[in-house]
């Protein structure tokens, strides 16, 4: 038995709209940062899924550099929540409330 | 089949005209090299941010120089295997982006004197969003949009919390890089939905090649209604609509806009709202052309929303970094206008680009203002630091005047021209309901953008004459200044002036 396209489109889709109600939802920012890598998590599957049935290389070829981006945006991140919670002790949203006022 | 792969190779390597891309080249390289002098004797560290001005300098001359004169007769031309394409727009975009980042470079450097802070790395961020942005406006590919797109957002991120002593700015890094990778995720979500149906070998015109522009604007043409098609489009405008800042996409431009550095919100106004213009002309133009019919009516819902959300939550405003933050929402709404009409009207188009280079002017007209005279937090630039700011300061007041003005579109100054002919475009189009919306909006943005120039102008009743800081505005100050308002003014009495450039 193989396993079609779909399946794998609505893994995708479903681990995508997962991560989108994560990021909208929770509340820790930590939290919400590992939402958003799942949402990219989700676009990988859905390239290399569509690259192996459509028998293109490009989709696989992407994904190497989602990895990429994706490394460097934890890299980034994860830097900026640390500084933050140096400051404040906190890295829930609800004390992220300085501004704005 | 090692032939066939040297040939598939050869092929490939023979659309590399690597001298296409020598001033992101060069400015990559310079970025790196700022970081080399860092390592280098103190001495020689204190050379760097004149490096980095000098070094951009050059590169905008060579590139007005040559880079003109080489794309005037050829209209297109793709290199790297279609990777790139570049031809008159993109040409001018570069100049845009790195005149943006020498601007954005001498005000970083008003900035960092007063601060604590490494000063080498903005400098190396600067330059590397600029190229990355240059990069971005010739992207022909899926692929390389969205790596050049996270270049510019990732470098943003770091810009952003620069300044890691204040958790206002950390605040506005974390909520632009939560806001911001989310709309990446949705655009690449787009970009694989595109990708997939593109490639589908059961569909009519389907293309090994479904990530590049060219390949899918063919394939969209002959599946207009697929429904993945329409979904995918939807993200991908999605995407592009989170970094011009139009309306639903808009939450995080007020909170980042204050919290960032002034010279990094600058840089976020103008050149990054202007990459995504471009992008989203280059879009509408090329692969989503045959979806037009039903991208219109959406874009234009979010221009008319975000003309009145702008202008009615500006009013408001206090904080004079929220307060531009706000009305460039309104900004990117009238943009909006003028590429929705840019699908009917064939010199839309330039419109959009005028009102981009005028937008450029008054935005760092106004933020070179705002970075020389508001002292203390940078993050509370509130209206009070400007009360009767041209008895202290009468060259700031004049300047400031004419930026706002100029935002406001009032008729001797370029912003009042490039409204014109934005409106005119849309008028031409049809589009007679966001007509009345916009001239809507600009009446609210006269009374706002007027009553910070009456706090210039005018003392409060019983104020107390205030420390005032009337440190001397150097030489250079005035030069910048000078010659954006006399830009400005030029674009305002003679457009055409614009073909010069």
């Amino acid at each position: 038995m193989t396993i079609g396209l779909n399946a794998f489109l609505i893994i995708a889709g479903l681990l995508f709209a997962i991560g989108m109600l994560g990021v909208t939802l929770r509340r820790n920012t930590l939290v919400m940062f590992m939402s958003l890598e799942m949402m990219l998590t989700a676009v990988n599957l859905a390239l290399v899924a569509f690259s192996r049935y459509n028998g293109t290389m490009d989709g696989n070829l992407f994904v190497f550099f989602i990895i990429t981006v994706a490394a460097a945006e934890v890299a980034v991140g994860l830097a900026i929540i640390v500084a933050l919670f140096k400051r404040r002790q906190s890295v829930m949203v609800e004390h992220l409330n300085v501004l704005s006022r | 089949m090692n032939e066939g792969l040297a040939d598939f190779l050869r092929g490939i390597a023979a659309t590399n005209e690597w001298w296409v891309i020598l001033p992101e080249i060069l400015l990559a390289v310079l970025a790196l090299g700022l970081l080399v002098l860092e390592l280098l004797s103190p001495n020689i560290r204190k050379l760097v941010p004149r490096v980095a001005m000098a070094g951009q300098g050059v590169i905008l001359v060579l590139l007005l120089a040559f880079g003109c004169s080489d794309c005037g007769g050829v209209p297109e031309e793709s290199y790297f295997g279609g990777l790139l394409q570049s031809n008159e727009w993109t040409m001018v975009m570069r100049v845009f982006f790195l005149f943006s980042a020498l601007m954005v470079s001498y005000l970083g450097g008003l900035f960092l004197a007063r601060q604590n802070l490494a000063k080498e790395e903005f400098y190396h961020l600067v330059i590397l969003v600029a190229a990355a942005m240059m990069l971005l406006v010739q992207s022909n590919n899926f692929v390389m949009l969205f790596v050049a797109l996270e270049m510019v957002t990732v470098a943003f991120y770091v810009l952003v919390a620069y300044r890691r002593s204040s958790s206002l700015s950390l605040e506005a890094g974390i909520k632009y890089l939560i806001l911001g990778a989310l709309s990446s995720s949705i655009l690449l979500f787009g970009i694989v939905l595109l990708y997939g149906v593109g490639g589908n070998p059961a569909l009519p015109g389907a293309s090994g090649d479904s990530l590049n522009f060219d390949a899918l604007g063919s394939f969209i043409a002959l599946n207009p209604d697929n429904p993945l098609v329409l979904t995918g489009a939807m993200l991908v405008l999605a995407g592009v609509c989170f970094k011009i800042g139009a309306v639903p996409f808009q939450i995080w431009v007020p909170d980042v806009y204050q919290g960032a550095p002034t010279p990094v919100t600058a840089y976020l106004a103008v050149a990054s709202k202007a990459a995504g213009f471009m992008v989203l002309l280059g879009l509408l133009h090329g692969p989503f052309l045959s979806l037009q019919g039903f991208l219109v009516p959406v874009l234009v819902a979010i221009s008319g929303a975000s003309i009145l959300f702008g202008n009615i939550a500006a009013v408001t405003q206090g904080n004079l970094k929220r307060l531009l933050g706000l009305s460039g929402i309104a900004h990117a709404g009238y943009l909006l206008m003028g590429v929705v009409a840019s699908c009917s009207v064939d010199w839309a188009d330039r419109a959009v680009l005028f009102y981009l280079i005028t937008y450029l002017l008054a935005s760092f007209a106004v933020f070179t203002v705002l970075s020389i005279a508001g002292q203390g937090d940078d993050a509370e630039t509130s209206m009070e630091t400007y009360r009767n700011l041209s008895q202290r300061q009468p060259f700031l007041g004049g300047v400031l005047t004419l930026g706002l003005g100029s935002l406001a579109g009032i008729p001797p100054l370029g912003g009042f021209i490039a409204k014109l002919f934005l409106f005119v475009a849309a008028f031409q189009a049809g589009l007679y309901g966001l007509l009345i919306v916009s001239v809507l909006g600009v009446v609210i943005s006269i009374y706002y953008y007027f009553g910070w120039i009456r706090t210039v102008y005018f003392k409060s009743t019983g104020a107390t004459d205030e420390a005032a800081s009337a440190e001397v505005l150097g030489i250079q100050a005035r030069c910048v200044m000078g010659f954006l308002v006399a830009a400005i003014i030029l674009l305002g009495v003679f457009p055409g002036a614009m073909s010069l450039l």
